[in-house]
């Protein structure tokens, strides 16, 4: 039988790990079991600070070249000009590299969360509900358990990024209103499966799963679920 | 195995697909380490272009994180050898943060910000690495050249310090 000491000191060094031992001694535990509960609050808070944001990229290839002098106050207003002045041409398709698919960035999006689906407890409404908030959207009390919640940054715009939990696994959830889309779209990238589903006035949801052998028929059952749960601000 | 240059246009393209998908992350893991965004992003923009340039030695896409992640500790190690860094406010960078690029706003965000910036580069750099880039133990022993259980008690260590600088009751913590 493993220690508290051992198991702690093992929690401490990686909360998210899944070692069967540790997975005996917490469940035989109950003491461990409440401070496993306070550490994964701690680390999810942990991932969140991490997460500073980042300023979007609008450049291209080749790359701009270090600047061994900072910039003065005027150069960078004509960079910032600059920038959106590529900003537009790029947006008016004067110049335009093809836009990648929107599955394409929701999945290469999820590999920047590679911690996203490694629990599968309900996130306290402590961590959840703020990015809900900022996002002006809610969920119906019947909605599947929530075990991980960021705003994140995604096309520019600021999405919550959610997992729920489903009886095939960890589902993962964007609330991508700024991109409207004309019907659903299922995709299968990179091993993931899952579905872009239009929500009038509302732009998206994008809804994947990873589970093996998953059809699209479940993958809609999973959409249709969390689209139901999700409570729109007007 | 995916090879990176299957043809110089798509190469390119997917080469800069990649940058811009890591880029956030290597953004934030070079941040971290130097406490500084315009020198992180600086450090960041080389890298790419060092990576750029040495991408014929990127076998598998699929590793192309831990081979830019190397390559980014090499560039920050390079700058820190070129420069004196100067010594940082913690408060008022976390303020500076806070108030401009933070993904949240909550209060014990920038508590737990400040906390990171406090504690010992030998903690941080492998907390950010299993936290934020999801490395493994064995990755980031591979990364930092140390054994797995150093790599372990530097994260129990990093996160004992952390919870005791964020206020967190850590009676309950080994010693």
């Amino acid at each position: 039988m493993m220690s508290h000491e051992r198991y702690r000191r093992a929690l401490l060094a990686n909360p998210l790990g899944t070692d069967p031992e540790l997975e005996a001694h917490r469940a035989s535990c109950e003491d461990c079991r409440a401070f496993t509960d306070r550490m994964l609050a701690f680390e999810h808070r942990l991932l969140r600070a991490l997460k500073v944001g980042t300023p979007i990229s609008v450049e291209v290839l080749p790359f701009r070249t270090r600047n061994t002098v900072r910039p003065t106050k005027g150069a960078r207003w004509l960079a910032l000009a600059a920038g959106v002045a590529i900003a537009f041409v790029m947006g008016t398709g004067i110049w335009l590299t093809p836009r990648s698919s929107l599955a394409a960035d929701v999945v290469a999006h999820m590999t920047e969360e590679p911690n996203a689906w490694k629990t599968q407890a309900a996130l306290p409404a402590g961590e959840l509900n703020p990015v809900l908030k900022r996002a002006n959207i809610s969920l119906d009390p019947k909605a599947p358990t929530v075990s991980y919640a960021n705003s994140c940054e995604f096309r520019g715009q600021v999405v919550p990024h959610l997992v729920v939990q489903s009886p095939r696994g960890p589902v993962t959830v964007m609330v991508l209103t700024h991109e409207a889309v004309s019907r659903a779209r299922h995709f299968d990238e990179q091993g993931y499966r899952g579905t872009i589903l239009p929500i009038p006035q509302h732009g998206s949801i994008a809804v994947l799963m990873r589970a093996p052998g998953t059809t699209a028929a479940e993958v809609d059952a999973v959409a249709a679920q969390v689209r139901t749960a999700i409570v729109w601000g007007s | 195995m995916h090879r990176l240059r299957v043809g110089a246009k798509q190469g390119r393209a997917r080469f800069q697909a990649l940058c811009l998908a890591l880029r956030p992350d290597l953004l934030r893991f070079a941040f971290w380490l130097c406490h500084d965004h315009a020198l992180a992003e600086d450090v960041v923009q080389e890298s790419m272009l060092r990576a750029w340039k040495a991408q014929e030695s990127l076998e598998d896409e699929k590793a192309a994180k831990p081979w830019f992640l190397t390559i980014v500790r090499r560039e920050l190690a390079r700058t820190f050898e070129r420069k004196r860094l100067n010594t940082v406010n913690v408060d008022e960078l976390v303020a500076l943060e806070d108030s401009s690029l933070a993904a949240g706003d909550q209060a014990d965000l920038a508590e737990m910000r400040a906390a990171i910036f406090k504690l010992p580069e030998e903690y941080r750099e492998p907390l950010v690495m299993q936290s934020l880039l999801g490395y493994s133990t064995a990755e980031i022993a591979s990364e930092l050249d140390l054994s797995q259980s150093a790599v372990l008690s530097r994260l129990f260590r990093a996160r004992h310090l952390l919870r005791a600088l964020c206020g967190e009751d850590t009676s309950g913590d080994p010693r």
